[in-house]
């Protein structure tokens, strides 16, 4: 089995690896020149106070972003919907649909290796292939993770590190499953593209916040703190004097941190304008630090729900550990329909 | 003669697919050596039959007995069974060459010179794609291809319907070679239209009409015996006649009064 298939897939082999031969050199290539400009930056403002030098700091807040590099790293995206697409679906379904699965199975072969030899070489090409994307683009990104402080927010942490490992074996299994259970090409190819999608945007918007319960930090009014580092923040805001979030979605003119002055206690409102409450306090009719100082008095205090910086590590694993395990419940139920449905 | 051992034996084997019947209680058998043919009107259930004794498809009910082994996915019983599925479905893009090395790594055993020889006198080329060569020299590969497992049973599932006359009678020249190499050890059931050709080459018949067994049995017997209950005629009934005869007797009503053009 594995002669043939090496036999079938040597040709698509060459070109898989010529096109990433092309991604890395173009990667290689941008990715020296954001980390000389990175690296002269730091030197420059090395002298800067550190205010100035920190990360996100205004010192280092200049463009070094390659923009080829960058698109790349946009477009590696794609790179697992694609593989279950062009590798996954037709793995089997091609080999129902032009009968050379019958072919396969009247020569001495069980129908258990058959899948399996195929399945794994496949799974194992398309890994590597994402893992070898996933690491030039990780690379490629240090300086801007660097300089940003983003590797945790949704568009960079699914492009980097081993998540999109996780990403491209579950895309091969569901491109697989379906192309077994439905026995054709390209009815199994919309299958995994919408299939993909709509898991991984269920996974982004639902389910990755909660891998870990998120921790909330509370702190004076007049407090400048901020996670450190590439923490996640999830929510923000202020507590009133019993500890209750205010609503920071109000909506009108006149608003501090996002909470219209009118919500505020009375003696605190006095502070936002004299005289003019419906002024916005950009007009310097107002004195923000007032009401901030007579919020603090009031009992009210700023709270921050996020997930620290020191647990990226941990949730791309969790990511991708949850990735790899629906892809083996498609796979097995691939393995039972193969075993027990007429080839 | 010796009554010999039976290749082939099923007993009430049904398949459904959904609520449609495509072979209903078929009890049929062949004896090892023969050539036995396969026929019916298109639907009648002979893929479906064929498909159950090379172990790809389950039967719904009943049971078959294939060279004294229940057909399935075991490659002891596939090493001894060749099958050629219609379409001759073969890696388009792999030459003969290819092919005769992917079946050297899939069979335990493989007769590889068996196929380079006899594609190397018929000359078709080992290092062309079989995409590219005729339809003829493309069901050769396939038929060398299912040869060199030296199978002791060949189910062929209409090799010859897509073939122009010369290529057909160079495949069944291929067959009758097989079975005579053999010495009796190898079985053939082919499915066919071509009542000319299995006359020729059949010496077993196995009629299938409406997923139903009509007939069953060698040929000349099958002959003698239809003799005798239609009664003696100026000259021998022929393979057609007889069995158009059943065909006919269940195919929908409708069709029995019509006649083509030239029948009394």
């Amino acid at each position: 089995m594995t002669f043939l298939v090496w036999r079938q897939y040597r040709l698509q082999w060459a070109i898989a690896l010529a096109l990433l031969a092309a991604f890395a050199a173009v990667e290689l290539v941008n990715g020296f020149q954001v980390a000389r400009e990175w690296h002269s930056l730091l030197s420059a403002c090395a002298a800067a106070p550190a205010s100035q030098a920190g990360p996100g700091g205004s010192c280092l807040n200049q463009n070094i972003i390659g923009l080829v590099g960058n698109d790349l790293r946009i477009l590696s995206v794609l790179v697992p919907p694609v593989l279950g697409m062009l590798w996954g679906a037709p793995l089997i379904a091609h080999e129902l649909e032009t009968g050379t699965a019958g072919f396969v199975l009247t020569q001495g072969v069980t129908r258990t290796r058959w899948l399996a030899t195929r399945v794994g070489i496949l799974l194992l090409t398309a890994a590597l292939w994402a893992g070898a994307i996933s690491a030039l683009v990780t690379w490629w990104s240090g300086p801007e993770n660097a300089q940003r402080a983003d590797a945790f927010q949704a568009n960079y942490f699914d492009t980097q590190g081993i998540t999109p490992i996780g990403y491209a074996v579950f895309a091969m299994a569901l491109g697989i499953a379906a192309g077994v259970l439905l026995r054709r090409t390209i009815p199994a190819i919309a299958v995994t593209l919408g299939g993909f999608i709509g898991f991984r945007l269920f996974f982004d918007d639902f389910a990755r916040q909660h891998l870990m319960p998120a921790v909330t930090t509370v702190t004076s009014m007049t407090s400048m703190w901020s996670p450190r580092g590439i923490s996640w923040v999830l929510n923000s805001g202020m507590l009133n004097a019993s500890g209750q979030p205010m609503n920071v979605n109000g909506f009108g003119s006149y608003m501090i941190d996002g909470v219209p002055v009118n919500e505020l206690p009375a003696a605190c409102q006095a502070h936002a304008a004299s005289g003019n409450p419906s002024a916005p306090i950009s007009t310097g009719s107002g004195n923000p630090s007032a009401v901030i100082s007579c919020l603090g008095k009031a009992g009210f205090r700023q709270f921050t729900t996020y997930q620290p910086g020191s647990r990226y590590w941990a949730f791309q694993g969790i990511e991708t550990g949850i990735y790899v395990l629906v892809a083996a419940a498609l796979l097995a139920v691939a393995w039972y329909v193969i075993r027990h449905r007429d080839a | 003669m010796a009554p010999r051992a039976l290749a082939i034996e099923t007993s009430g084997l049904t398949k459904r697919f959904r609520r449609v019947a495509a072979l209903n209680d078929c009890s049929v058998t062949v004896p090892e050596g023969k050539i036995a043919a396969l026929i019916g009107p298109n639907g009648a259930g002979k893929t479906t039959l064929l498909r159950m004794l090379c172990g790809l498809s389950e039967p719904t009910a009943g049971t078959a007995s294939v060279l004294g082994a229940t057909p399935r996915q075991d490659p002891k019983f596939l090493a001894q069974v060749g099958f050629l599925a219609q379409e001759m479905p073969l890696y388009r893009r792999m030459s003969a060459g290819d092919l005769i090395k992917v079946g050297a790594h899939l069979n335990s055993r493989w007769d590889a010179s068996l196929v380079r020889t006899r594609l190397g006198e018929l000359d078709i080329p080992l290092d062309r794609a079989v995409g590219k060569l005729s339809g003829g020299q493309r069901s050769q590969v396939a038929l060398s291809l299912v040869l060199a497992k030296r199978p002791r049973l060949l189910l062929l599932d209409e090799p010859v319907a897509a073939l122009d006359p010369l290529a057909r009678r160079h495949f069944l020249a291929t067959i009758t070679w097989a079975v005579a190499e053999s010495e009796g050890s190898l079985t053939v059931v082919l499915s066919s239209h071509l009542l000319a050709d299995i006359e020729r080459i059949c010496d077993h018949l196995i009629l299938l009409a409406a997923s139903q067994v009509q007939l069953c049995g060698d040929t000349r017997d099958l002959l003698a015996e239809h003799e005798k209950l239609t009664g003696p005629r100026a000259q021998d009934v022929s393979l057609e006649e007889m069995v158009l005869g059943y065909m006919d007797a269940s195919a929908p009503s409708a069709y029995r009064d019509l006649k083509t053009v030239g029948e009394q």
